[in-house]
């Protein structure tokens, strides 16, 4: 009993955060990320036993979640409604070039659909290989790749075609 | 590898340590810029990936958790008292039934048993009991419970006294009889045993008679004449009602 409490407590604090960046990414709203990360270990303590391999640990948990926010769509259809720009919410005060940036750079990717934003997300916050990737997606490589390349493009497209309207401005 | 194939490649994974993605980039200076933005791009990617995560995020998970278990708990534990105190009333039913539910379901096996178990108490068939017979007044004391009495006490009764058969209150009454004593049992109708009129093993046979009011069982063994001994029973009590 014990040791299961204390595999359940080191998997939150190594996990958490990356599942709580995942969640925003897939819904793009802060209590619902919350809420869904904490459907996602709820689930996983009652199945935690059924987690053999450790390292598996956080794919395991991302396929908890993505399936957990599957099952939100499911419940309450009159949330599909497309996600939309005003709804983000701009909490932080940036204070920092690098942070207005950070955040014009985050609208952005938050504007792209999401099949390339999940990809992008996946690896570049989970640090999951192509093929990784792909198996957790239910896709083949190649599409991942594919869709990991374009959501690249995108954004180097966007990042050149703005570069003088984003920065300080004073009146 | 060609330009677009290097692009596509460095643009689906800018980390690759793919060696033909390596080899392809050191041939051309532009592939290298390229390789280098594109991390650099990664890198703003991955800052503007890094939403900031709710501080208490990590204990809230871990307290519904606590709570969550707690709550299992609760429940097992009432489950397990809801199966204990489900034993328990099996074990009481059972108990219950043993105690009421006797081993013999007619009449003639359970007198016999009956008789067999107090058997030693009159091996003597009464030689001794002259002094301690009982009187005919006593008798029907006791067998007013029963709605009868007797006219005359019949021979030499050595023992008169209530009894449980098969879980009723019944009377048994032991007489001298020719070599072994006679026993006759006065018992309530009752539904649980069927009745038998006539009933033997090796040793001892029986007569059951049915009444109004209740069964009367006489018990001796083969040298008695049970037929006269009904006889004399049916002549000799009187039901009231």
């Amino acid at each position: 009993m014990m040791t299961k409490q204390v595999r359940y407590e080191a998997l939150v604090k190594a996990l958490h955060g990356d599942l709580y960046r995942y969640a925003y990414w897939l819904c793009h709203e802060k209590q619902v990320a919350e809420d869904l990360v904490q459907e996602t270990f709820l689930r996983a303590w009652r199945a935690l036993d059924s987690l053999k391999d450790e390292k598996a640990a956080k794919s395991w948990l991302i396929t908890i979640l993505r399936r957990e926010n599957a099952r939100r769509f499911e419940r309450k259809r009159f949330d599909m409604s497309e996600y939309e720009e005003s709804t983000i919410t701009d909490t932080q005060s940036a204070s920092h070039e690098q942070t207005m940036e950070s955040h014009w750079l985050r609208d952005k990717i938050a504007q792209l659909p999401n099949e390339y934003s999940e990809p992008l997300v996946l690896q570049v916050l989970g640090g999951f290989s192509g093929e990784e990737i792909a198996v957790m997606l239910d896709l083949n490589k190649n599409t991942v790749m594919t869709r990991l390349f374009r959501a690249r493009n995108q954004l180097k497209d966007i990042l050149e075609s703005e570069p003088a309207k984003r920065g300080l401005y004073n009146g | 590898m060609d330009d677009l194939q290097f692009r596509r490649a460095i643009y689906s994974d800018p980390k690759s340590q793919d060696e033909e993605l390596l080899a392809a980039m050191d041939k051309a200076p532009n592939r290298q810029k390229i390789a280098h933005d594109m991390s650099l791009l990664d890198e703003k990617i991955k800052q503007a990936l890094q939403v900031p995560v709710p501080d208490d995020l990590c204990n809230k998970l871990i307290l519904r958790q606590t709570l969550a278990t707690h709550q299992q708990h609760k429940r097992k534990k009432r489950l397990h008292l809801a199966m204990a105190a489900s034993v328990a009333i099996l074990g009481a039913l059972f108990i219950n039934y043993l105690q009421f539910n006797s081993a013999y379901n007619n009449l003639g096996d359970y007198s016999l048993a009956h008789v067999y178990h107090e058997a030693e108490h009159f091996a003597d068939n009464g030689a001794n009991a002259n002094s301690r017979l009982i009187s005919l007044a006593s008798l029907n004391s006791k067998m007013a419970t029963f709605n009868g009495n007797f006219t005359d006490v019949l021979g030499k009764l050595i023992f008169a006294d209530y009894c449980r058969f098969g879980g009723m209150k019944s009377l048994h009454l032991v007489y001298q009889g020719k070599t072994s004593p006679v026993n006759v049992f006065i018992v309530p109708k009752d539904d649980q045993m069927t009745f038998i009129d006539k009933f033997s093993d090796q040793h001892l046979f029986g007569e059951s008679a049915a009444f109004n009011q209740a069964n009367v069982i006489v018990v001796g063994d083969k040298s008695e004449s049970l037929n006269q001994w009904q006889d004399k029973l049916s002549k000799n009590i009187n039901w009231t009602i």
